[in-house]
């Protein structure tokens, strides 16, 4: 890459940076994995949406199971897949194309983004293909920086998915599932972001903080 | 590929009326909603960049309002809105307002279009909600009737099929009982110009006629029936044992819709049901031969009620069948009581009040009742009473059903009156009604003649009547219902009824059946109707120019409904020790909890309206 396309590339991402954060596009995701090393283990399934503060529009909602034939540990008790709905895979390059389209110039949204990216970075360039989304968002971090600056002492178990939508006062979802996991973050971060930036038109990157 | 959507899924299955929707249609429209985190930031940009659409509430909370600020419902979640622009394609007027942040998902006028058409369900539901109608969808049915209802469902004309057999009443007696020997039928119907106007039954000749030593040549209106109970082809086989158990006869004519006579109906053809507990049940206590035996047979009225009320699809046949009960009861405890003591010595009427009089009886209602006496009775008469009024309320107790606390009991002097005495008590109550007094007497202008003389009754309901035309005594009354308040706090959320621990508890008689009760019979007392029963006074109220169609039409759904939803919470909490009227809105579906809404709401119109009408008067 030549020193002026990172150049452009480089001030493109400043300005859009500094764009309100509601202009922006958003993908929340979440993947099923075989287990907790993004070295050892598998990526089974993953499920995104697109989100247009405020709307998470189902119409442009995925879900790609990405393994036909997966290790599995202990993620059957996680997730509650089973060796048919492996059945229905498809090919992880068609899917990891997709993502790639859309997170272009879009945020990526999940929660534990760190655990998400590593795995989706290792299983992308397996597939030659490359992922760069314009920034990313973490819902938990967010989340503890915002009950550490309230002084809160935080509990253990007090940073999982549900007990941060449960403080929103979102509702209890019973499934999980990348997908049903997916909408449930997309929806924390809309909660999180209206409510440290509702009412002024805030860039983005002062959300990414 | 597309998710299965299925936490989506699991929602509306929850949200009537995408309930009515089959796997497919739902599963599309799960793919096409749009969810929006709604706040006070985006509500106004939102609302006008999607509208008109359909807005499910998911979760927070949110008041709509006119567009001049008055506050139409506060939104939870389930709670729709926004489909009376999709329908009338009127441009959005009213405006959200956001008290709780929260999740609405978001359907647009294309999708709303395309499943309305493919589900009239759908589109029902719509229309009806959009006419505030929904009491008239009675989803909660608790069993199909054809399936495994009660064989007295079945319609009357199902069951009566020979062409009817009548004579003239010009006809002579002798002519009938030949007429009755060739058929072999044990009644027949009188009729001139294809109206009833008579019946004669074997009993009447025997009685009537032998009995008498009556001329055989005489015409037979001489000694028939005049002017019978009858019943209609379209009603149900269970009508017409209530009709009969409390009429205590065994002969009924069915008309049809032009009144004119179809056949007869008797209690044998009602004995063929032979699988139906009432049946067996009333069959069971008319045969009893002592008070212990009555009493031993009435100990399976609940477990039988029970049964038969899961099967059941009317909710007010059950409260119709338990003062039928209640009636045989009566009667039969009244004649052990004259097998002992002698006949009454004195023409009489035992008077039923309350619940059993409107006959919307339950299994937890307790007794109103009283005598009707003839003037001028001795003191030895007077006591034969006073032992009748012990000895039937005693005995009433012993067979299931409670002593009124009250006292309002034939038992009690006070409730044994002649009927210048009775009118004495009325009056004092409508000419100088205190809260207490107005709240009792209530219960007594709902009466029915159980057992006693027809005419002595007549005069006395006809007397009442006038005296609760008074316009001071329904100002007062007026006033009294209005002090009762409908469960819908501000914002038309349900409010608690209750105090300590139940006070998420809604009393759904208290503050629903009884109002809606007192307000009929407001109306009713006004126009001068003898008649206890709140549909059938409603029924007789259509006419009037104080109530109009609408709000009749509204009381007697909203009427039923909490009949029917006092059943199933009664059914449910069978053998607890739970309230039985009071009820967690919150424990209901969600088609139940809008229902529910709607009715009280119409019953807060319709409270306001009676005050408007009654309260400045007196």
């Amino acid at each position: 890459m030549s020193i002026w396309l990172g150049l452009r590339r480089y001030w493109q991402r400043h300005r859009q940076l500094n764009q309100s954060w509601r202009a922006h596009r958003y993908i929340a995701l979440d993947l099923e994995t075989s287990g907790l090393d993004p070295k050892t283990d598998q990526v089974l399934a993953m499920g995104w949406v697109t989100i247009r503060p405020p709307v998470i529009d189902h119409r442009s909602a995925h879900y790609f199971v990405t393994q036909v034939n997966p290790e599995l540990k202990q993620s059957p008790v996680v997730h509650g897949m089973v060796q048919r709905d492996f059945e229905a895979a498809e090919a992880p390059q068609m899917a990891l194309a997709q993502l790639a389209r859309e997170l272009q110039g879009a945020v990526l949204i999940c929660h534990h983004v760190q655990f998400d990216w590593q795995f989706l970075q290792r299983f992308a360039k397996q597939y030659q293909v490359k992922l760069q989304p314009l920034a990313k968002f973490d819902t938990l971090t967010f989340e503890a920086q915002r009950l550490h600056q309230q002084q809160h002492h935080i509990a253990r178990g007090s940073l999982t998915l549900k007990a941060c939508r449960q403080r929103f006062h979102l509702p209890d979802y019973a499934a999980h599932h990348a997908f049903s996991d997916a909408v449930a973050c997309g929806e924390l971060f809309l909660a999180q972001a209206y409510q440290y930036a509702g009412s002024d038109d805030a860039p983005l990157k002062e959300l990414l903080k | 590929m597309q998710p299965d959507f299925a936490e989506l899924n699991r929602f509306l299955l929850d949200c009537p009326p995408f309930d009515q929707l089959s796997q497919e249609q739902r599963q599309w429209a799960a793919g096409q909603i749009k969810a929006a985190y709604l706040n006070e930031h985006n509500v106004d940009e939102l609302f006008r960049a999607h509208s008109p659409a359909l807005y499910i509430v998911r979760s927070g909370g949110f008041d709509l309002l006119t567009p001049d600020g008055a506050l139409i419902e506060r939104l939870e979640s389930h709670d729709l809105f926004g489909f009376p622009s999709l329908l009338t394609g009127r441009g959005v007027v009213n405006k959200l307002e956001v008290i709780e942040d929260g999740i609405v998902y978001i359907l647009s006028a294309d999708v709303f279009d395309q499943l309305r058409q493919h589900s009239r369900a759908f589109e029902h539901y719509f229309i009806r909600a959009h006419e505030q109608r929904l009491l008239s969808q009675q989803g909660q049915r608790a069993a199909p009737a054809n399936a495994y209802g009660d064989s007295l469902q079945r319609l009357v004309s199902e069951v009566v099929t020979r062409t009817p057999i009548g004579l003239a009443s010009t006809a002579t007696i002798q002519e009938a009982a030949q007429c009755m020997r060739d058929e072999k039928i044990s009644s027949v119907l009188v009729v001139d110009d294809e109206r009833l106007v008579g019946i004669l039954t074997d009993r009447d000749l025997r009685n009537r006629v032998v009995a008498q030593g009556l001329d055989y040549g005489i015409h037979v209106n001489a000694v028939m029936t005049q002017a019978p109970a009858t019943i209609r082809g379209q009603q149900t086989l269970l009508d017409a044992l209530t009709l009969m158990t409390q009429e205590n006869i065994h002969h009924l004519p069915v008309l049809d819709e032009q009144d004119r006579p179809m056949g007869m109906l008797t209690n044998t053809d009602l004995m063929r049901q032979q699988k139906s507990e009432p049946v067996m049940l009333i069959s069971a206590l008319n045969k009893a031969q002592s008070r212990q035996a009555l009493v031993d047979e009435a100990q399976h009225i609940p477990d039988y009620m029970h049964s038969f009320a899961l099967r059941m699809n009317d909710a007010a046949a059950v409260g119709r069948l338990l003062a039928s009960l209640t009636d045989t009861m009566t009667r039969k405890l009244i004649d052990f009581y004259e097998r002992e003591h002698g006949v009454a010595p004195a023409a009489y009427v035992w008077l039923a009040f309350g619940s059993q009089g409107r006959e919307d009886q339950t299994l937890s209602s307790d007794q109103d009742n009283g005598l009707l006496l003839a003037n001028d009775l001795n003191e030895q008469q007077l006591a034969w009473f006073a032992g009748l009024g012990d000895y039937v309320c005693e005995g009433l107790a012993d067979c299931g059903v409670p002593k009124c606390p009250g006292n309002i009991m034939a038992s009690n002097p006070d409730c044994r009156r002649t009927r210048a005495g009775w009118l004495e008590r009325f009056t004092s109550w409508t000419e100088s009604p205190t809260p207490k007094a107005l709240m009792y007497c209530q219960i007594f202008f709902d009466s029915r003649n159980v057992q006693g003389n027809k005419r002595l009754y007549q005069a006395y309901r006809e007397d009442v009547a006038r005296l609760g035309q008074s316009e001071f005594f329904l100002g007062n009354l007026a006033r009294l219902q209005a002090n009762v308040q409908v469960p819908l706090g501000l914002f038309n959320r349900f409010r608690g009824t209750e105090s300590g621990k139940d006070s998420d508890l809604v009393d759904i008689k208290r503050h629903g059946l009884a109002l809606i009760n007192d307000i009929v019979r407001l109306y009713s007392l006004h126009a001068g109707l003898t008649e206890p029963r709140t549909l059938a006074r409603l029924h007789l109220l259509e006419a009037s120019k104080l109530l109009n169609r609408k709000d009749n039409q509204a009381l007697a759904e909203a009427w039923q409904f909490l009949t029917q939803l006092r059943l199933q919470h009664q059914l449910a909490v069978w053998g607890t020790e739970q309230p039985k009227n009071a009820l967690d809105p919150d424990d209901l579906s969600t088609l139940s909890r809008r229902q529910l809404k709607s009715a009280f709401r119409i019953l807060k119109d319709c409270q306001q309206g009676v005050s408007l009408k009654f309260g400045r008067t007196g």
